[in-house]
């Protein structure tokens, strides 16, 4: 299935916070006149970054929008016409031409280590597999950590995505680009790309794209949910087991999304910041298939038709979130517009012991117990039962038989114990 | 135009297609050999023993629910009907109807809705049913009908395999070993046929209904206790209730261990408590026994026996 290019809205709504960090700082007024690619917002300190609009235009309005976190976020609204929208569109063919062409492997040469970032920082890149941390920050290790090897995350995060396959059989040569920059900027010798063997077609393009010389291996995966969450990548590419609490550099690694990859070469070589990124449509619709999105692009530019009750989740069908209006706009975050028609949740049942949510939790927690010891206000006991272990992958929901919630008895534990936490670390 | 209203909600938003329903209806499915095993070998009064439990758990069930507690009925879950099978299938054919209800309302009513309900009863309720019978009928009980005689008018009986062996008597120079595996010998209705049985216990595991570790840790755990103390292993597997308990009433989800090492351990100690009362108890059979004390030891294997936290050996480090 071929990426689309779904043609450029012509209006973008582009919310200051969409990464992990400090919401930027609109460095635009309204009524000003803005070019594609132009920057609106800049970085908010060092664990921030910045926005960028992906269509020319005036700024309307700088005001909130409803999130589907649920809560308001400002955003920059900017509204282009005609003219410009032809220009634009003009322009973006232009750079997908570029995109397909092979790799360039001189920049990873002649640039340093500093530059790399620099672009990578002023391009606002973040993690785009979901948790938008600012890919900047990832990659300036302190010497002491003692990086070996940057992992790149090839697994598609949840099931129904296919945006990354898609990108991979598409740019295979660009993401390798993108990955030798990456080991620049992060003076890390080798990177392992995580793949998962449902995706014979991407992995021979890679192995095509990675022919000579690369420092790049590829490492083949079985196919199994949460095989793209951190930890678990990280174990089955490297043997190492990242501890409770701890970030992948505890055990030597970095880890990084392939259409982040893609993301820090379109910045350093194409000098493109982050203002477009491939979606999946996926569910109950007639529009289904890998998209070419500018970010900014409101939801219900993409998926049409949408009627009451219908859930349209922002993200997979495990940990994506639904939006609560067709305005909101597409992110640096989603990876996936899942559209669900009448499908309610199944009332709730008593716990039959199954054993199926024990087995199937990635983390080896016991969810029938946190949900219970949840139910019962028993924080402490929650706590020392490791609730905040939790990734809430929400296989434990998905499994259960009797159709307990379960994930989000464990949120609330979890969210209760983590305050406490902070709470007691607060008084220290 | 109005905007459309969504609806919105926490992940996850996809389902497994598997509910409790389907599940017990897989379980009764997995029992489908057995109870044609036994109608085969034990005729009408079979058929009438487990018509008599199912309807009386079910309606035991049905009544609490609306009656006793004002909710609505929970019968469609399908675990009544479960419950009402496999009590059928632990009883002597000869047994009277009126017998079967009592413990029918006994499983359902006192060891599974009195303790909560589905979910919250301590012991297996079919087990907990049949012991009561045991306790209460101990002659009904244990009057065996000799397969093929239940159709003339005085069927024979006599004591099973088990009993003999306890009252030190020769096994029957005519029972064959085919026999041992077909089930034609007395015994409790579906507890015969070890075939039958083992389809069950092929079905449950490819539907994933249950794991293998309790079943292979209570017949192991037999096999090799038997060994070594010289019983008879093959009569001790075959006959009696030792392989229908191990794959029907020692898996029951509600009654035992959450993680794989628990259920090994579970079914190991099952497996030792049935060989020690049948070589050195005073009943012949050990099985419905070894089980009610597995779960009434289930709370504290799962208490102690935890599955393995992602990189615990890590936590370890942290905390030293």
């Amino acid at each position: 299935m071929p990426i689309v290019a779904l043609d450029l809205p012509r209006r973008a709504v582009l919310p200051l916070s969409q990464h992990i960090g400090a919401p930027a700082t609109p460095c635009v007024a309204v009524g000003e006149r803005v070019v594609r690619g132009q920057m609106v917002a800049k970085a908010a300190g060092f664990v921030s970054a910045p926005v960028h609009t992906p269509i020319s235009g005036t700024v309307r309005e700088i005001a909130p929008v409803a999130m589907p976190s649920g809560y308001p976020v400002t955003a920059i609204t900017v509204e282009t016409d005609d003219t410009m929208h032809e220009a634009d569109t003009a322009a973006r063919l232009a750079q997908i031409e570029a995109d397909m062409q092979p790799a360039d492997r001189t920049l990873s040469e002649t640039l340093t280590a500093e530059q790399i970032r620099r672009r990578i920082a002023d391009s606002g890149i973040v993690g785009l597999g979901g948790a938008t941390f600012p890919s900047t920050v990832k990659l300036s290790t302190r010497p002491d950590a003692a990086i070996d090897t940057l992992v790149i995350n090839a697994c598609e995060c949840e099931p129904y995505l296919t945006c990354d396959d898609a990108l991979m059989r598409a740019c295979a040569p660009r993401i390798a680009e993108g990955i030798e920059l990456m080991l620049k900027a992060a003076g890390v010798p080798r990177a392992v790309i995580g793949i998962e063997d449902n995706k014979p077609e991407a992995i021979a393009a890679l192995r095509a794209a990675l022919s000579d010389g690369w420092p790049i291996d590829i490492c083949v995966l079985r196919t199994k949910y949460p095989q793209g969450g951190e930890k678990q990548l990280v174990e089955a590419v490297t043997g190492r087991r990242i501890p409770a609490g701890a970030l992948p550099a505890a055990v030597g690694t970095i880890v990084n999304n392939v259409a982040t990859a893609f993301a820090v070469y379109a910045a350093v070589d194409a000098g493109r910041p982050l203002i477009e990124r491939v979606i999946t449509v996926t569910g109950d619709t007639s529009v289904r298939g890998n998209y070419l999105v500018a970010i900014g692009t409101p939801i219900g530019d993409i998926v049409p038709a949408i009627t009451d009750g219908c859930k349209v989740v922002l993200g997979g069908p495990m940990m994506g979130r639904t939006a609560v209006t067709l305005d909101t706009p597409v992110t640096k975050g989603t990876s996936g517009l899942l559209v669900l028609e009448g499908r309610p949740r199944l009332p709730e049942q008593p716990c039959i012991r199954c054993t199926a949510c024990v087995n199937v939790c990635p983390m080896g927690l016991e969810p029938y117990l946190l949900a219970n010891l949840a139910r019962r206000r028993m924080w402490p006991e929650a706590e020392r039962h490791t609730v905040t272990d939790c990734i809430e992958c929400g296989s434990c929901s998905y499994i259960c038989p009797s159709s307990r919630p379960l994930l989000d008895y464990i949120r609330l534990a979890k969210s209760t114990v983590m305050a406490d936490i902070r709470a007691r670390n607060a008084k220290k | 135009m109005q905007a459309p209203r969504l609806l919105i909600s926490p992940s996850p938003h996809i389902h497994t297609h598997r509910t409790v329903r389907s599940t017990m209806t897989h379980v009764i499915i997995a029992l489908v050999p057995a109870f044609i095993c036994s109608l085969w070998y034990f005729g009408l009064p079979a058929l009438a023993l487990v018509a008599v439990c199912i309807a009386a758990c079910a309606a035991t069930e049905w009544a609490v629910d609306r009656w006793l507690l004002g909710r609505p009925a929970t019968t469609g879950d399908l675990t009544a009907v479960v419950t009402g099978l496999l009590l059928a299938l632990n009883l002597p054919s000869s047994l009277p109807w009126w017998t079967a209800a009592i413990g029918s309302v006994f499983a359902i009513g006192v060891a599974k809705m009195a303790f909560g309900g589905l979910g919250c009863n301590i012991f297996n309720p079919a087990i907990a049913g049949r012991v009561f019978l045991l306790i209460s009928f101990p002659a009904l009980m244990t009057t065996w009908p000799l397969p093929g005689e239940a159709f003339s008018a005085d069927a024979a009986t006599g004591a099973t395999l088990l009993g003999r062996l306890k009252l030190g008597e020769a096994v029957d120079p005519a029972l064959t070993t085919a026999d041992l595996w077909l089930g034609n010998m007395g015994g409790s209705l579906g507890e015969t046929g070890a075939l039958a049985i083992i389809a069950g216990l092929v079905y449950l595991l490819a539907v994933r209904v249950i794991s293998w570790h309790i079943p292979v840790a209570i017949v192991a755990t037999v096999a090799l206790f038997d060994a070594l103390i010289g019983t008879h292993v093959g009569i001790d597997l075959l006959s009696g209730g030792l392989l229908l308990g191990a794959v029907f009433m020692a898996t029951d989800y509600v009654t035992s261990p959450m993680t794989r090492r628990g259920m090994l351990l579970y079914g190991c100690m099952i497996g030792l408590v049935t060989v020690v009362i049948r070589r050195w108890g005073a009943y012949p059979e050990g099985m419905s026994f070894a089980i009610l004390l597995g779960n009434a030891v289930t709370p504290l294997i799962d208490r102690y026996i935890r599955p393995h936290r992602f990189a615990a050996e890590a936590r370890k480090e942290v905390a030293a």
